[in-house]
């Protein structure tokens, strides 16, 4: 089955063909709805099926955190659709991380309904070889008084490629709102290509809405500081793409299922590393080199 | 909030706004056929390769779509489109008293002469279709620096360079207006700085549309030569008609080894003009762009001047303001594509909407897999003043390699209160404080421009303003 995904809601210049995405479905969508009564919370850990859509209803003053896992060892394509509506002083957490697979898809729309309802949207990614990730998240401020914050980290090596459209739409009565959006990445190799679209709509008056992006290189101050330490570049790359997982792991409230995903990606990690010939885990490395600066050097 | 609110009519727009009937002038029946374009190649007495070149981008105009992904522009209807007028002079002068009364008096109620005479090293003035006046100091020309109509330019001695430089950087096929450039362009200016060649003051080209339901089609083609230096400045004006006008201009831009071009535009065109207008420019090694972009007029924008920074240490910097007032829907921006190594750009916009204005940023990085050692930074801001309006920023990065360094801030909100509020308690009113804040707030660019361009943007400022608050 073939259809279009990821379609910002707003377009721009054809060339850089960043708009929606055709792809060839190989399985049938597995769809489920879920309905949160008013001041019920839950947190819900749910791996990559193949192809999946989600409508989420949050009632008034209702918390969902959402975290979804999508690992190498997955289907080659991943299919996810996220739609989530939120009611007064609702609150919807999404924690995404992707640490492999061949082709993922990603869409996490929000639309922020009620008064002082809150989308953060929290996501990682690590991808090698010629994985490919395209994440189209969108936060909609309809409600008087509604925040959203998409934070969005990670590591791209080899011929690795990602795309991003990130989008703070302030809807017209929205006011008081606020929007934020940051995006941190980290490019390994020469031979990666990461596309990043960030966009705010906006038709109310009273709100503030900003964006920040950075993608480069790492730090060069900070690998020469981490060589001074005993760390060699290669292994203080993996450290720094661990650092990004383990931040958005760290946010995930629930510690049962925090440390489940943990586990789940440290697996994921070593079952990806030989084949991008690693020897090494990163978590082995980062001991290692901390044993071989001892404090005070 | 709405109802403490005072609202005042929309500013006086007079000064541009003034027309002189075309009766006496010539053109060609409006829409676009082959036999139209045969017409106007005969009329500007093209050389054939130029008449199979319109009629090649015809071809390709009728097979390109409209875009998709910005303004609408369904009021645009190419069949009432007068592509070609002819003012009522028949050949271009050099001597300002030569020029016919009526377009005199235009020109001399904008202020042109007046700044030739102050703070310009040349001046082209060009009327609908046709370059009416072109003039170049005499020590500048004696640096060796040509500043012709293109028209003369392509039968004179520069033929061959016009022809080996003529839309190759914006070729027909780029977009559907490129095309509709290349099949019906008119008038323009060419200009040729030497190498080392260091003009101080700027060259100043002029362009009024005074025919209602015409279009406007000039094509402009700078080469800057290696170590040259030069700062060109562009205005544009029309009176208010109650159809549609068309500008879809197109500048070439050719930034030579070490060479320096500041591109300087106060776009100010009337409020029922579709300006669909592309500019670009190939900067070699060493080079650097400097755009600094005010756009007020218009129905309709799409406009993103575009840098290719082609040669090592390729610089681009670009600067831009939009104000979006009532019935306006203004997409600006711009491109930057950094295929060489240690490029670099620097990207600063303001937008500022109100009475129902739409503005929209709108950019592409680009970083190519040999542009190692590059660096982009790109900075917008965005300034609402009321809920009817909008404000969109749309930027876009497209980064192919791991050795280059890409920054992007965007920001939206609105005028403070305190901010106002402390203006007026040292005696100045809501309307006088929210101008002066909203200049403050556009300085990025005003400070870039000469002081008397400097001085009519925040007029425009002012003008505009005076509808909106408070």
């Amino acid at each position: 089955m073939e259809l279009t995904v990821n379609k910002p809601l707003a377009g721009t210049f054809g060339w850089l063909q960043v708009g929606g995405k055709r792809i060839d479905l190989q399985e049938e969508i597995h769809r489920q709805s879920c309905v949160l009564s008013p001041g019920e919370t839950r947190t819900l850990l749910l791996e990559d099926q193949g192809a999946s859509e989600y409508e989420i209803t949050l009632g008034e003053g209702a918390r969902l955190n959402l975290v979804q896992l999508r690992g190498a060892s997955g289907k080659s394509l991943s299919y996810n659709n996220v739609r989530v509506t939120c009611a007064d002083r609702a609150f919807f957490g999404w924690y995404r991380i992707v640490t492999g697979g061949s082709e993922t898809y990603d869409n996490c729309s929000v639309t922020l309904e009620g008064r002082e309802s809150t989308f953060e949207a929290n996501v990682c990614y690590r991808l090698a070889g010629s994985e490919k990730y395209d994440l189209n998240c969108e936060a909609i401020h309809e409600g008087k008084r509604t925040q959203s914050a998409i934070s969005a980290s990670g590591v791209l090596s080899d011929k690795a490629f990602k795309l991003m459209r990130g989008t703070i739409d302030f809807r017209t009565g929205c006011s008081g709102s606020v929007g934020n959006e940051s995006e941190d990445v980290l490019l390994l190799s020469e031979e990666v290509r990461n596309q990043s679209v960030p966009v705010i709509l906006c038709s109310e008056e009273d709100v503030v809405g900003n964006h920040g992006a950075s993608v480069g290189r790492p730090d060069e101050g900070l690998l020469f500081y981490m060589e001074t330490r005993g760390i060699d570049e290669e292994t203080a790359c993996e450290m720094l793409a661990q650092a990004k997982l383990d931040s958005v792991i760290g946010r995930i409230p629930d510690p049962l299922i925090r440390e489940n995903v943990r586990e789940k990606v440290r697996e994921n990690i070593r079952e990806k590393t030989p084949e991008h010939g690693r020897e090494k885990t990163p978590e082995l490395d980062r001991d290692t080199a901390f044993q071989a600066a001892p404090e005070g050097e | 909030m709405k109802e403490n609110k005072t609202y005042v009519e929309e500013g006086d727009r007079s000064f541009y706004d003034f027309r002189y009937d075309d009766k006496d002038s010539y053109k060609v029946a409006s829409g676009l056929t082959p036999d139209i374009i045969r017409q106007i190649s005969r009329e500007k007495k093209d050389p054939d390769w130029m008449l199979e070149f319109r009629l090649r981008s015809l071809d390709i105009f009728t097979k390109i779509a409209m875009p998709d992904w910005g303004p609408s522009i369904e009021g645009l209807n190419m069949d009432n489109i007068v592509t070609y007028v002819r003012p009522n002079t028949e050949r271009m002068h050099t001597d300002w008293n030569d020029v016919p009364e009526d377009i005199k008096n235009t020109f001399e109620r904008l202020g042109i002469p007046q700044s030739e005479r102050e703070s310009l090293a040349g001046v082209g003035a060009q009327y609908d279709s046709e370059l009416v006046y072109h003039n170049v100091r005499k020590e500048v020309a004696e640096q060796g620096v040509i500043y012709t109509d293109i028209e003369s330019a392509l039968r004179g001695e520069y033929a061959d360079m016009i022809r080996s430089h003529f839309m190759k950087l914006v070729p027909p096929e780029d977009h559907k207006f490129a095309a509709l450039h290349g099949a019906v362009w008119s008038g323009g200016s060419f200009v040729y700085v030497p190498p080392g060649a260091d003009v101080e003051i700027p060259l100043q080209s002029y362009f009024r549309l005074n025919a209602p339901g015409a279009g406007q089609f000039e094509h402009t083609l700078i080469i800057v030569d290696k170590g040259a230096r030069l700062h060109f400045i562009e205005g544009c004006s029309a009176p208010k008609y109650n159809v549609a006008n068309l500008h879809a201009g197109c500048v070439e831009l050719f930034v030579g080894e070490n060479a320096t071009l500041r591109y300087s535009t106060i776009e100010n065109w009337s409020k029922n003009m579709y300006n669909l207008n592309t500019k670009r420019a190939k900067v070699e090694k060493g080079g650097k762009i400097e755009w600094v972009s005010g756009s007020f007029g218009s129905h309709v924008s799409y406009l993103y001047p575009m840098s290719i920074l082609a040669g090592k240490g390729a610089r681009c910097e670009f600067t831009g303001v939009t104000f979006a007032g009532a019935g306006q829907n203004l997409d600006t921006g711009c491109k930057v594509v950094h295929n060489a190594p240690e490029t670099s750009s620097y990207v600063n916009t303001r937008s500022i909407s109100k009475s129902g204005g739409i503005s929209t940023f709108r950019s592409a990085v680009v970083v190519g897999s040999k542009a190692h050692g590059s660096k982009s930074s790109v900075s917008c801001e965005s300034l609402m003043l009321d809920s009817e309006s909008r404000s969109d920023t749309i930027p876009a990065m497209d980064i192919r390699t791991n050795k280059a360094d890409v920054g992007h801030e965007a920001k939206i909100g609105r005028i403070s209160d305190e901010a106002v509020f402390y203006l007026m308690s040292r005696g100045l009113s809501e309307e006088e404080a929210k101008a002066l804040i909203v200049s403050g707030f556009a300085e990025n660019v005003s400070k870039e421009l000469p002081l008397e361009y400097a001085v009519e943007m925040n007029n425009l400022i002012r003008i505009e303003m005076k509808g909106a608050i408070g």
